[in-house]
């Protein structure tokens, strides 16, 4: 083939590239703009003096619990991102450099957990968390947004351990700080990077999830997904709201997204492929 | 030598306390539940005004499960739903990542576009899905009603067979950035001499993609694969906001029908059987994500 035939055959499959992704997006974010008779004519009104933040304003009313949800959602996801580093951190280091037996054994076990299906642990879960009150609290949902975070944050925070030289920590131990001290004030702070990026995936994760807030929550702890999920339900002929509310709960991890776009690219893909 | 072998046992011991807390959330809500499934499933429970009755049931719940048409129609649409969802997922992404790859796909602009279907919660995805296939206003119909390649409108998510496709193409859209991640990265690691090498024997474009970008994605390729199977398997956010199972529980899969069963119906036994069906499907294909991962780790480990 001819050097401008495929430069003609990239350059035309990228355009298709970014049309089919970007379309339905920037379609959910123009339809959240408009009021419902623009929407529900023939074809489509798509006038740009229709535009308004009234789906908004209407969707942000406390009656409809997308407010309520968001701010779960941010409860959640944040406490899940925190406490998913600290613990992880640790057992990342531990599985990296504290000499533990059979450490890549733990590894794929470890890594095993991640490929379980949702439903098999959710039913009994359910079950035991129905009887220790632990259903439709905040602190039910994260722990068991911990277990599946936890895998993902050893996974990758051990690739970065490994790469921290080990001549750093021998110094430190020479100077005679424990390894205790060695990882607080050696090794952590030099992580700090991808510690931050790693607790932004594990948010991601946890603001998005959608399978365990529903069997796991009632009322006090509806997240945005849940709320989202209802109202699509409850009030779906009004189009605009129905898409204002999904726009709302996606800007914050689609902004997290571009912004540690590096990190991802570089960290967790590369992550996934490696051992 | 003295101090030296107290620091190694006092890292040794740190590394178990450093492990302990990790260890044990893991246990408590993975390895518990999982042993506790597996027992639910030869049990008959009852949700009663006292709460939950437990009664022996041995393997009723399974042989009750192959016997059920909804169940193995659930398991057909399931396998169907995976390898289509599959193959698709795989030959987008390749492709995706190719063209990301090539020079004139290295923009930060490219990779922006690739990442946000990727970060968009899974449930706005499928109420972004939902209103575009909406029969009366949504823009699928407009367009090709429009484009005059149809008269009326169709009713995409009201047709047996064409729903579960139209959720499956919602799915694709969904994971092939993730998945261009993993194949760009593949990609990035094959080292250039090769292609170099290639060139020098008068390979063409085909060729170098043939015998020198196929056999270096090998591994990638697999972990793909497997990725993607556990990850179709378990596809709920899309029914349950696009369909609900219906129509005549056309788009019932697996993980939905196990979900239904246990806490729609409260039939808990039958929905953790199903559930466990779904996890040996899993585990399955876990092991070879595995298996495609250890043998780089030993080279790696020797060299």
């Amino acid at each position: 083939m001819p050097r401008y035939l495929t430069q003609f055959f990239i350059r035309f499959g990228l355009i298709a590239f970014t049309l089919l992704s970007l379309g339905p997006v920037v379609w959910s974010v123009v339809t959240s703009l408009l009021p419902l008779s623009a929407l529900t004519s023939k074809p489509p009104d798509l006038n740009p003096l229709n535009i308004t933040l009234e789906n908004y304003s209407l969707v942000l009313d406390s009656s409809r619990g997308l407010f309520s949800g968001l701010v779960n959602s941010l409860i959640i996801a944040t406490f899940t991102a925190a406490v998913g580093l600290v613990i992880g951190s640790m057992a990342a280091y531990a599985l990296a450099r504290l000499n533990m037996p059979s450490s890549n054994k733990i590894l794929m076990m470890i890594l095993a957990t991640q490929m379980f299906p949702g439903i098999v642990i959710a039913i009994p879960l359910f079950l035991v968390m129905s009887r220790t009150r632990l259903v439709d609290t905040h602190f039910g949902l994260i722990v068991v947004y911990l277990s599946f975070i936890l895998p993902i944050v050893i996974w990758i925070l051990k690739g970065f351990f490994e790469s921290v030289p080990m001549e750093l920590e021998r110094a430190a131990a020479v100077d005679g700080a424990s390894p205790i001290q060695t990882f607080r004030y050696i090794v952590l702070p030099i992580s700090l990077p991808p510690l931050f990026a790693t607790g932004v995936f594990a948010f991601i994760e946890a603001w998005n999830e959608f399978f365990f807030a529903i069997i796991l929550t009632r009322i006090n702890v509806k997240t945005a997904s849940i709320a989202i999920a209802e109202f699509s339900g409850q009030y779906q002929t009004l189009y605009g709201q129905m898409l204002a509310s999904a726009v709302l709960a996606s800007i914050p991890v689609v902004a997290l997204a571009i912004i540690f776009r590096r990190f991802i690219l570089e960290g967790f893909a590369e992550g996934a492929i490696k051992a | 030598m003295q101090t030296s072998n107290n620091y190694n046992r006092s890292r040794y011991r740190l590394g178990i306390w450093f492990t302990a807390p990790a260890v044990i959330v893991l246990l408590i809500v993975l390895a518990y539940p999982i042993i506790a499934s597996l027992v639910l499933s030869f049990l008959k429970v009852r949700f009663g005004g006292d709460g939950l009755t437990f009664a022996w049931h041995g393997v009723t719940n399974y042989t009750d499960l192959f016997t059920n048409q909804l169940f193995r129609e659930a398991l057909f649409r399931s396998v169907y739903f995976t390898v289509v969802e599959v193959a698709a997922v795989i030959f987008l992404a390749l492709s995706v990542a190719l063209m990301l790859n090539h020079p004139l796909g290295r923009s930060a602009f490219y990779r922006v576009v690739l990442l946000v279907p990727w970060a968009l919660s899974p449930v706005a995805n499928a109420v972004l899905w939902k209103w575009i296939y909406n029969a009366n206003y949504g823009i699928l119909n407009q367009s090709l009603i429009g484009l005059g390649l149809i008269k009326e409108n169709i009713i995409w998510l009201g047709t047996p067979w064409l729903a579960l496709n139209m959720i499956l193409i919602a799915d694709v859209w969904k994971a092939v950035p993730f998945i261009a991640l993993l194949m760009l990265a593949g990609l990035q690691n094959i080292p250039s001499y090769l292609y170099k090498a290639a060139r020098l024997d008068g390979a063409n474009a085909w060729q170098q993609f043939v015998h020198v970008t196929l056999p270096g994605l090998k591994t990638t390729l697999v972990i793909s694969v497997v990725l993607q199977s556990i990850w179709a398997l378990k596809v709920f956010d899309l029914i349950y906001v696009l369909t609900k199972g219906s129509p005549a529980d056309s788009t019932v899969l697996l993980n939905y029908l196990s979900w239904r069963e246990t806490f729609s119906n409260l039939d808990v036994g039958y929905g953790a059987a199903i559930a466990n069906v779904l996890f040996i499907l899993m585990f399955m294909l876990a092991l070879v994500y595995i298996r495609a991962l250890r043998p780089r780790q030993t080279a790696q480990r020797d060299g």
